[in-house]
C-alpha cells in the first residue's frame, strides 16, 4: 500500500458525522478541546463584564451604578466564573485536552467519551450556574462563601443553592477530565516516551490533575454539608447544635489552595513549552522543573490554613502554616531561575507568544513577593481581606495564570487553525493588556495597604482612596481592551491569516511535527521518541517516514492507538477507541435537569432524572468495540478505576475527618439523649460485604484468563450477597435515620451522611455488579473484562471503606 | 525614624503621610508599628528580588543575539544560577523572615492574657454595626470605642450573627469574630486622635458600611466620658416607646431591647450608622426619616410618621447627651 493511500485509509477511519450533529457526538479530543475553549471564552466574557461593572461602581467613592445587592452577585460570581469556568476548563479542558495526545503521541485521550461527558456535564453545570441571574438570584456570599452567612438564616433565596449545587456539578466535571488527563499521560504516551522524554507541559498538567483529583472531594463534601444544612436541616456549621463555621472554611481551604496551584501549573506548563521554542534551546535545568512542578502540588495541600490567619487559631497552627507556605516559594523560584537562565542561553526571539511570557514573570514574580509577605503571619493579619490581597492575587491568577494562556493561544493557534495570527496586532494586544494589568491590579496593594478592605460595593471619600480608584477602572477598561484585540486578532486571522505549514515556529514537542490543523487521526504513525523535543531530533522524523512507508505502527486496523507501559513506555497493546456517541451528551442533560429539581427541592423527580441517568449508562456501555479478550493487567481501565478510587476515597476521608474533627469540639459525642447504634447486626453485614471480595476476585481473575463460566459464577455470587447487603441496610437506614435525627445534632448528621454516602457507593456498585452478571453471561469480550476488572477494584475500595464506617460505628461505644 | 524606614525610597515613604485615619502605614502604636517595619524590611528586600529577576531578564534580551551568559559562561553556570538563586538564597532568606515575623513580630501582636490589661472591652459584631461594652461599667455604645491613650487594652470579640472582622489599621492587626467563640485583640495607642476601622470579612449587603472608631483620649477625659456613658438616660419619650423600643435600648426608660445599638448617649456620638454619616441635624433627619436609602438594606425599617412626630422624635434622640 502507497503512503497516499493509507493516508487516506487512516482519514476514512477516524472521520466523524459531519456538519453540527457531529459536534454534540464527537469523541475526538481536539473537537472537545476547541469546544471548551469557546465555551470557556463565553465564561471569561461574563466574568470579565462583572469586573468591568463592579471597575465602574468603584471609579469613585459613594457611586450607584448598581444596588448593594447586585455587587454581591457581581462579585461572587466573578470569583465563581472565572476559576470554575475559565481557568480550570480552559487549562485542563481546552489546552490539556487538545495538546497533551498531541504531545505524547496519541491519537486520542484514554477514555474518549468520558471526555466528552467531561465537557457536557462542564456545560450543564454552566448553564445552571448562570440561570441564577434569570432568576435575579446569583450566588451572593463571596466565591468563599463563608458560613454562617451562607446559611439560610442569612441568605434565604436560592443564590446559595445554585452555588452549592452547580460547583458539587461543576466538579463532576472537573474529577473527570482529570482522571482521564492522568491515565492518558501514564497509559497513552508513545513507545520510548519514557518520564525523563516527557513534554515539560504534560508534567504540569499532570501535576494539576493529580491536585484536582485529591483537592476536588473537600469542596464537593463541604458543598454537601451546606445543602444538606440549608434544605434538610441538619446541622454543620452551626455551634448551638455542635457544629462549627470553621470547618467550612477549613474544608473549602482544604481544596482552595491546591486550587491556586491548580491554576497556575498549566500556565507553568505553558510558558515551559514557549520558552525554549522562542529561546532555540532546550530547557535549563529539566529535571529540576519537572520536579518542582510536582513539589509545588504536593506541598500545596499542606499550606491551607495561611487563610485563615485572621481566624483565631493557635499560635502553634500559625507557625506550621506559616512555615509551610514559606517552603512552597523553593519549587516556584526554581522554574523562574530556569526560565530565566533558558532565555539567557538561548538567543531568543522576542515574537508575541514570547512577550507574553516575559510579562508572565514580572507579575508572577509581583505576585509572588506579595505572596510571601503572606507567610509572615502578622503582615497576613494586617492585611488579609483588604485590597492588598486582592491585588497579590491577581498577579497570580490573572498576570501568571491567563498572560501564559493568552500567549499560549497566539502560540498554538497556527497549529489548531493552520493559519498564522497577525504578529503586529499581537504585540499590540500584549501591550496593552500588559499596561492595563499593571494600572489595575498594582494600585490595589496601595489602597489595600491605605486600609481599603475587599467586598465592598462601596466606599467614602477622604480615606486616600479615590484616585487609585479611579486608576484601577481606567486600567480594568484598557486590559479589557487588550482582550478584545486579542479576540479580534483570532476572528481575523481565522478568515484571512496567512498558511501556517507545519511548523511555524521550530517548536520542539510531537504536536509540531503533524499537519496543521492536525488530522482527525493525529499521526500518520506512531512516531519516535528519544527526547524531550523529538521535533528537533532529525533522524527520529526519518524513522517516521521509514515507517509509514513501510507500514510499520500505522496501526489503521479500527481507531487504533499504542498504549504502553507506565514507567518505561514500552508498547504494552493496541487499544481500539470507541468511535463518536450520543450518550455523554444525553447524559449531561438529564444529569443538568435532576440539578434543576434538586434545586427547586423536587426530590422524587430529580431521582427520577438520575436514574434515567443511569439507563443513559447502560446505554453508553452496550455499545462496545468488537475486539477479541486478551490478556491484561493493569490496563488504561484499571488505571481509571484506581485513580477513581482514589477521589472516592478521599472523599470517605474527608467526612471521617469531620467526623473527628467534631468530635474534638463536643464533649459529648454522640450526644448523649440519642441510642447509641448497634454493635451485632452492621458488624455481621459488613463482615458478609466485605467477603465478597473473595468472588470478586476471583471474578476479575478468571475473566482475565478468559474462564468465562467461572467468572460469572463468582460474580453472581458476590452480587447477590451485595444486594443482600444492601437491601438490609437501607431498610435499616431508613427506620433509624428518625432516632439518630440529623436535624437535631452535628454528631447524627456526619454520621448518618457517612452512612448514606456509604450506601449510595454500595448501590453504585450492585449496580455495577448485576450489569456484568447480565454481560459476562453469554459472552467476555475485551471491554467486558477490562470492565470487570475496574468493577472488582471499586468492589474491594468499597468494602475497605465500608469497614472504615463500621470501625466509626463502633467507636460510638468506647 | 527606624532604621527599617530609613530604607525606604522618599516616594513611597510619602505613602504613610497620605490618606485617612485607616492606614496601616501610620502606625499609632507598638504592635502595629512592628507590623509596618516588617513590611517596609520586605519591601525593600522584594524591590532588590524583583530588581534582580528584571535584569536577567532584560539581559536575556539585550544578548538575544549571544547564546551565553557574559563571559561566554554556558549551561553549568546556568544550573548554578538556579540552585544558588533559586535554591539557597531563597531559603536563607526566608529562614530570617520565619523567624522575625513569626516569632518576633507575632508575640509583639499577641491577643493578651486574659485578665493582662487593666480594662477590658467587648466588642460583638451586627450585621451591620459594633456593639461596644465596658466591662465593670454599666456603659454601652456602639461603633466608638473610646480608650485611654497609652494604656494596653483588651477587646474580646464576639458575633450575635455572621462572621465580622475587627480591624483598626494604624493599631494592630485584625482579627475575626467567630460563632460560638471569643477572640481578643490587644488595643494601644501612643497618642490621642481618631483611628478608623472596618469590618473586613464579607458580612452580608453592608459590609461595606461597617464601620467604627477608635477614641483615643487622655486618661481624665476617658474617666470623665465612661463615667458618663454608664448613665441612664435622663428622661423616656413616647414617640420613642412606641416606634423604636422594638430594637432600641435608652437605658432608665422603658425601651430595652437589643436588636439595634443602645441608643443612651446618642447624641454624643460622632456618627450615625457605623460612621456612614457624621451625626449632624441634617445627616440625622435623613437617616431617621429614610434609613433603607441611607445604607440600603440595613435592619432599620422606614417607618411612616407624620412631619410633627418626626421633628419631636428627632428632637428627643439629640437629647440623648
Amino acid at each position: 500500500m502507497a503512503v497516499v493511500d493509507r493516508i487516506e485509509h487512516l482519514e476514512e477511519l477516524w472521520l466523524e458525522r459531519p456538519g453540527g450533529l457531529g459536534w454534540l457526538t464527537t469523541v475526538d479530543h481536539k473537537r472537545i478541546g476547541i469546544l471548551y475553549f469557546w465555551t470557556t471564552i463565553v465564561f471569561f466574557a461574563a466574568g470579565g463584564t462583572e469586573a468591568l461593572l463592579m471597575r465602574t461602581q468603584l471609579a469613585q467613592p459613594d457611586q450607584t451604578v448598581v444596588s448593594p445587592e447586585t455587587y454581591d452577585q457581581l462579585m461572587t460570581m466573578h470569583g465563581v466564573t472565572m476559576i470554575f469556568f475559565f481557568i480550570i476548563p480552559m487549562t485542563t479542558g481546552a489546552f490539556g485536552n487538545y495538546l497533551v495526545p498531541l504531545m505524547i503521541g496519541a491519537r486520542d485521550m484514554a477514555f474518549p467519551r468520558l471526555n466528552a461527558l467531561s465537557y457536557w456535564i462542564f456545560l450543564g453545570s454552566g448553564i445552571f450556574m448562570y440561570s441564577s441571574f434569570l432568576v435575579g438570584q446569583a450566588p451572593n456570599a463571596g466565591w468563599f462563601d463563608y458560613v454562617p452567612l451562607a446559611l439560610r438564616q442569612y441568605d434565604g433565596g436560592l443564590n446559595i443553592d445554585f452555588y452549592a449545587l452547580g460547583l458539587i456539578f461543576s466538579g463532576v466535571a472537573s474529577t473527570a477530565g482529570a482522571l482521564n488527563l492522568i491515565v492518558t499521560i501514564f497509559k497513552l504516551r508513545a513507545p520510548g516516551m519514557s518520564w525523563n522524554r516527557m513534554p515539560l507541559f504534560c508534567f504540569a498538567l499532570l501535576a494539576a490533575s493529580l491536585s484536582l483529583i485529591f483537592a476536588l472531594p473537600a469542596l464537593t463534601v463541604d458543598c454537601v454539608f451546606l445543602e444538606l444544612q440549608r434544605k434538610l436541616g441538619f446541622h454543620f456549621f452551626d455551634v448551638a447544635h455542635g457544629g462549627d463555621p470553621l470547618l467550612w472554611q477549613h474544608l473549602f481551604w482544604i481544596f482552595g489552595h491546591p486550587e491556586v496551584y491548580i491554576i497556575v501549573l498549566p500556565a507553568f506548563g505553558i510558558a515551559t513549552s514557549i520558552i525554549p521554542t522562542f529561546a532555540r534551546r532546550r530547557m535549563v535545568a529539566f529535571p529540576l522543573v519537572a520536579m518542582a512542578e510536582l513539589l509545588v502540588a504536593f506541598i500545596g495541600f499542606g499550606v491551607w490554613a495561611h487563610h485563615m490567619f485572621a481566624t483565631g487559631l493557635t499560635t502553634t497552627t500559625l507557625v506550621f502554616f506559616a512555615a509551610a507556605s514559606m517552603m512552597v516559594v523553593v519549587p516556584s523560584t526554581i522554574q523562574i531561575y530556569a526560565w530565566l537562565m533558558t532565555v539567557n542561553l538561548g538567543t531568543p526571539d522576542f515574537r508575541a507568544p514570547l512577550m507574553f511570557i516575559g510579562g508572565f514573570i514580572i507579575f508572577f514574580v509581583l505576585g509572588g513577593l506579595s505572596g510571601i509577605m503572606f507567610a509572615a503571619v502578622p503582615f497576613d493579619q494586617a492585611t488579609t481581606d483588604t485590597y492588598f490581597v486582592v491585588a497579590h492575587f491577581h498577579f497570580i491568577i490573572f498576570g501568571a495564570a491567563v498572560f501564559p494562556l493568552l500567549g499560549g493561544i497566539y502560540y498554538w493557534f497556527p497549529k489548531v487553525t493552520g493559519r498564522m495570527y497577525d504578529e503586529q496586532l499581537a504585540r499590540w494586544s500584549f501591550w496593552l493588556t500588559f499596561v492595563g494589568t499593571s494600572l489595575t491590579f498594582f494600585p490595589m496593594h496601595i489602597v489595600g495597604l491605605l486600609g481599603m478592605t475587599r467586598r465592598v460595593y462601596t466606599y467614602r471619600h477622604g480615606l486616600g482612596w479615590d484616585a487609585y480608584n479611579l486608576v484601577e477602572t481606567i486600567g480594568g477598561f484598557i486590559l479589557a481592551a487588550g482582550l478584545l484585540l486579542i479576540a479580534f486578532n483570532i476572528v481575523r486571522s481565522l478568515r484571512s491569516g496567512e498558511p501556517a505549514g507545519r511548523d511555524p515556529f521550530y517548536g520542539g514537542t510531537l504536536e509540531w511535527t503533524i499537519p496543521s490543523p492536525p488530522p482527525h487521526y493525529n499521526f500518520a504513525v506512531i512516531p519516535t521518541v528519544s527526547s524531550p523535543y523529538p521535533n528537533w531530533d532529525e533522524p527520529d522524523r526519518e524513522e517516521d517516514l521509514r515507517r509509514l512507508a513501510q507500514g510499520e505502527l500505522v496501526l489503521d486496523g479500527g481507531h487504533e492507538t499504542p498504549a504502553t507501559t507506565v514507567n518505561d513506555a514500552e508498547l504494552a497493546e493496541i487499544l481500539d477507541m470507541p468511535p463518536e456517541s450520543p450518550w455523554p451528551i444525553v447524559l449531561s442533560l438529564v444529569v443538568t435537569i435532576a440539578a434543576f429539581f434538586l434545586l427547586t427541592e423536587h426530590y422524587v423527580t430529580a431521582a427520577f432524572f438520575l436514574s434515567l441517568a443511569v439507563l443513559a449508562l447502560a446505554g453508553w456501555h452496550a455499545a462496545e468495540p468488537d475486539t477479541l479478550p486478551v490478556r491484561t493487567a493493569r490496563s488504561k481501565g484499571w488505571w481509571g478505576a484506581v485513580v477513581f478510587v482514589a477521589t472516592e476515597a478521599t472523599l470517605f476521608g474527608t467526612i471521617v475527618g469531620t467526623y473527628i474533627y467534631l468530635r474534638l469540639q463536643n464533649a459529648h459525642w454522640p450526644p448523649p439523649n440519642v441510642p447509641k447504634p448497634p454493635v451485632l447486626t452492621p458488624t455481621l453485614l459488613t463482615a458478609a460485604l466485605v467477603l465478597t471480595s473473595i468472588p470478586m476476585y476471583i471474578a476479575s481473575r478468571a475473566a482475565g484468563e478468559g474462564r468465562r463460566a467461572t467468572a460469572w459464577r463468582a460474580i453472581t455470587v458476590a452480587f447477590v450477597v451485595q444486594l443482600a447487603y444492601l437491601i438490609w441496610q437501607v431498610h435499616d437506614f431508613v427506620h433509624t435515620v428518625h432516632v439518630y435525627d440529623p436535624q437535631q445534632s452535628a454528631w447524627a448528621s456526619v454520621f448518618v451522611t457517612l452512612l448514606g454516602a456509604d450506601h449510595l457507593h454500595v448501590l453504585a456498585g450492585v449496580l455495577f455488579s448485576a450489569w456484568f452478571v447480565l454481560r459476562i453471561r453469554s459472552r467476555l469480550t475485551r471491554y467486558r473484562i477490562v470492565g470487570l476488572q475496574g468493577t472488582a477494584f471499586y468492589w474491594h475500595a468499597v468494602n475497605v471503606i465500608t469497614a472504615v464506617v463500621l470501625v466509626v460505628q463502633l467507636s460510638t461505644r468506647l | 525614624m527606624t532604621r527599617a524606614t530609613l530604607l525606604v525610597p522618599p516616594l513611597v515613604l510619602a505613602l504613610a503621610g497620605c490618606g485617612g485615619n485607616q492606614n496601616t502605614l501610620n502606625p499609632a502604636g507598638h504592635p502595629e508599628r512592628s507590623i509596618t517595619q516588617l513590611f517596609w524590611v520586605m519591601f525593600g528586600v522584594a524591590i532588590v528580588g524583583f530588581g534582580l529577576i528584571m535584569f536577567l531578564l532584560f539581559l536575556g534580551w539585550v544578548r538575544r543575539e549571544q547564546p551565553n551568559l557574559p563571559g561566554g559562561r554556558g549551561e553549568r553556570t546556568a544550573v548554578q544560577i538556579v540552585l544558588g538563586f533559586g535554591v539557597a538564597l531563597p531559603i536563607v532568606l526566608l529562614i530570617a523572615l520565619f523567624i522575625w515575623s513569626d516569632f518576633f513580630v507575632m508575640r509583639s501582636t499577641a491577643a493578651p492574657a486574659k485578665g493582662s490589661t487593666a480594662l477590658t472591652i467587648k466588642v460583638i459584631g451586627h450585621q451591620w454595626w459594633w456593639e461596644v461594652r465596658y466591662g465593670n461599667s454599666t456603659a454601652v455604645t456602639a461603633n466608638e470605642i473610646h480608650i485611654p491613650v497609652g494604656t494596653r487594652v483588651g477587646v474580646v470579640l464576639t458575633t450575635v450573627d455572621v462572621i465580622h472582622s475587627f480591624w483598626v489599621p494604624e493599631l494592630n492587626r485584625k482579627v475575626d469574630t467567630i460563632p460560638g467563640t471569643e477572640n481578643r485583640l490587644l488595643l494601644i495607642a501612643d497618642h490621642p486622635g481618631v483611628y478608623r476601622g472596618q469590618c473586613a470579612e464579607f458580612c452580608g449587603l453592608q459590609h461595606a458600611n461597617m464601620a467604627v472608631e477608635v477614641i483615643a483620649e487622655p486618661k481624665p477625659q476617658f474617666d470623665a466620658w465612661l463615667a458618663h456613658n454608664a448613665r441612664p438616660a435622663a428622661r423616656g419619650n413616647t414617640l420613642f416607646a412606641q416606634n423604636c423600643s422594638g430594637c432600641h435600648e435608652i437605658r432608665g426608660t422603658p425601651a430595652r431591647a437589643d436588636v439595634g445599638p443602645d441608643l443612651t448617649h446618642f447624641a454624643s456620638r460622632r456618627t450615625i450608622a457605623a460612621v456612614t454619616l457624621p451625626n449632624t441635624p441634617q445627616n440625622l433627619r435623613e437617616w431617621l426619616r429614610d434609613p433603607q436609602h441611607v445604607k440600603p438594606g440595613n435592619r432599620m425599617p422606614n417607618l411612616e410618621l407624620g412631619n410633627a412626630d418626626w421633628t419631636a422624635l428627632q428632637r428627643y434622640v439629640e437629647s440623648l447627651r
